[in-house]
């Protein structure tokens, strides 16, 4: 929905500077809670995650608890865990017990490390919480091979096997799909559910994420920033860097995509008062060309 | 960070104040409910009636579901499908990207569209976006989805007390009244300000039972304010028959005769999914 924004007076736009998107509202917030650490290494990964790729932290529950606590007071909507792969953090379902506390809560797994153990801890947590605990278990091909040459092998088998768990203990997953191999959406979309059907899902849930060029599929001839010429006009609601931030062990970065990335680095400070982001980065065209969203819908 | 809520800026003020309410969420077209709702709502004594937008959608013979509330008197406010009608959109303005729900989406809006007359689409046009009024010496601030976006989705399971707390400090109500998600909810916070999404008339709610609800508010100075949802039967089968004799897909005729949803789904939130059959 792009509709122009009223109220407070900007200044003209200048042309060829960058927009500047601010924190309009903190509809999510979301934590790099393993760093980029990841047992599997995809061929597009946005962050460039890998079992090799020990260059972020991981979060500590104190700092979770923290930005939870002041992002309860902003009056935060959704909370979402990311990596890397998140069921690598020993202390996950405490983690999210902590977030379901406050909001609806998401996290974003490969599913490898859905054991029954983890769907039954995982229904204990949601079973807790007077919200909503969403699993999404990312998979890129409903074809087993095809999947697999951008996941790693076993990958496919391994994210079918999770979706089934969960489903088995009444958590039914969203499967998370990024269009790599351009399909054209709808027709992927479509094969998607026939595969998830076929193989006894009941209700089958589908995020369909683009392609970004980025971390693995590093490519700044793609894409250019976003100028503030560009913005005019465009409500800024329609970028989720205005209503999205995301808690690294490094500091606050604007958005799930640029994680990792100076362009997307806002500084270690709190949520409040934090400081808006310069479009600068190519993937940014990414986000202004679609209006994708990280989150769940 | 700024919190400015669409509903604030632009609710229009009813001039009465009540101490007993009926409010109305989305009609989708169910004019055989809606007939009901008011019967219900008139012998409980309501002094006002209101509605919170998304007259069309779904059913059968759009027109009807206006003149009706037109003929009664309601306050009537616009949602997303009424501002798509109106302006002539093109789509019901819902952001589905589940490929099925955007085909059936499009079906019942083409079809609400066309069957919409000149007249009420320029009357579609006027109507406000939010109401804001006194309830027993409560302020009460409605809107359609969100008081801050009117097609936001505001789910029992997806709605933190942090972000109704956010709402109520930022708009000066004591209670915020919404529709648009299609299943009925109340969330009252410690200081007993609240959240009430007042359900829908349009289509049953995904549980296995053909009624629909509306709300009834009452609230006075000692006790705060308290909502009573109202379960409406109504002839459930001649709705689903009038949908299939008008070629409207037999999937929203099936929503009404099991209680189950059969379309729209992707939006729902884990624990509100699971409860349904599809």
């Amino acid at each position: 929905m792009i509709r122009a924004q009223v109220g407070i007076a900007e200044p003209p736009p200048v042309p060829g500077q960058p927009a500047h998107v601010r924190l309009e509202r903190l509809n999510a917030l979301w934590f790099q809670v393993t760093g980029l650490l990841c047992n599997l290494e995809c061929a597009h990964c946005l962050v460039d995650s890998s079992p090799r790729n020990t260059s972020m932290l991981f979060l500590d529950r104190a700092t979770v608890q923290a930005y939870l606590q002041e992002a309860d007071i902003l009056g935060v909507k959704e909370i979402y865990f990311t990596g890397g792969e998140p069921f690598l953090h020993p202390q996950m379902p405490t983690l999210l017990a902590d977030a379901l506390a406050i909001a609806p809560t998401t996290v974003l797994t490969n599913g490898t490390l859905i054991t029954p153990a983890m769907a039954q801890a995982l229904r204990r947590v949601s079973d807790g919480s007077r919200y909503s605990l969403e699993i999404r278990v990312s998979m890129d091909h409903p074809d087993e091979a095809e999947n697999d040459r951008l996941r790693g092998r076993g990958s496919h088998a391994k994210a079918l096997r999770a979706v089934l768990r969960l489903q088995n203990v009444g958590l039914p997953p969203i499967v998370t799909v990024t269009d790599f191999l351009q399909h054209n959406g709808s027709s992927l979309f479509e094969s998607f559910l026939a595969m998830l059907s076929r193989e006894g899902v009941q209700k089958p849930r589908l995020k369909m994420l683009p392609v970004f060029h980025i971390g693995k599929l590093e490519d700044p001839q793609t894409g250019s920033s976003v100028s503030q010429a560009m913005m005019a006009g465009v409500d800024p609601l329609f970028l989720q860097c205005s209503q999205t931030r995301v808690i690294t062990a490094e500091g606050v970065y604007a958005c799930p995509i640029l994680v990792g990335k100076k362009e997307g680095f806002l500084g270690s400070g709190r949520l409040r008062g934090n400081p808006g982001v310069d479009l600068v980065h190519h993937a940014c065209r990414t986000c202004y060309q679609t209006g994708m969203s990280c989150a769940n819908t | 960070m700024m919190d400015t809520l669409q509903a604030v800026q632009e609710a229009q003020e009813l001039s009465g104040s009540y101490a007993r309410v009926a409010v109305f969420g989305g009609i989708y077209s169910n004019y055989l409910a809606l007939e009901k709702a008011l019967d219900l709502a008139r012998e409980r004594d309501a002094q006002a009636i209101l509605c919170l937008g998304d007259l069309g959608g779904f059913g059968p013979f759009p027109d009807r579901t206006c003149a009706l509330l037109r003929d009664a008197g309601v306050d009537v406010m616009r949602g997303n499908y009424d501002e798509s009608i109106a302006q002539d959109l093109g789509d019901c303005g819902c952001g589905y990207s589940d490929p099925r729900d955007n085909h059936f989406a499009q079906l019942s809006y083409d079809y609400t569209a066309a069957r919409t007359s000149a007249k009420n689409k320029a009357w579609l046009r006027k109507l406000p976006s939010a109401f804001r009024f006194r309830l027993g010496g409560i302020s009460v601030l409605t809107c359609h989805g969100s008081p801050r976006q009117t097609n936001e989705f505001l789910w029992e399971t997806g709605t933190p007390d942090g972000l109704v707390r956010r709402f109520l400090d930022a708009s000066g109500a004591g209670l915020l009244l919404g529709t648009h998600s299609g299943i009925k909810w109340e969330r009252r916070l410690p200081d007993q300000r609240g959240f009430v999404n007042v359900g829908v008339l349009g289509r049953p709610e995904n549980d296995g039972l053909p009624n629909v609800w509306f709300t009834l508010l009452d609230a006075d100075a000692e006790k705060g304010y308290r909502a009573e949802f109202i379960p409406v039967t109504y002839d459930h089968e001649r709705l689903a028959h009038e949908v299939l004799a008008e070629e409207l897909p037999q999937e929203f005729a099936a929503t009404l005769l099991t209680g189950w949803w059969t379309t729209c789904l992707e939006n729902l939130p884990a624990k509100e999914r699971v409860r349904g059959r599809f």
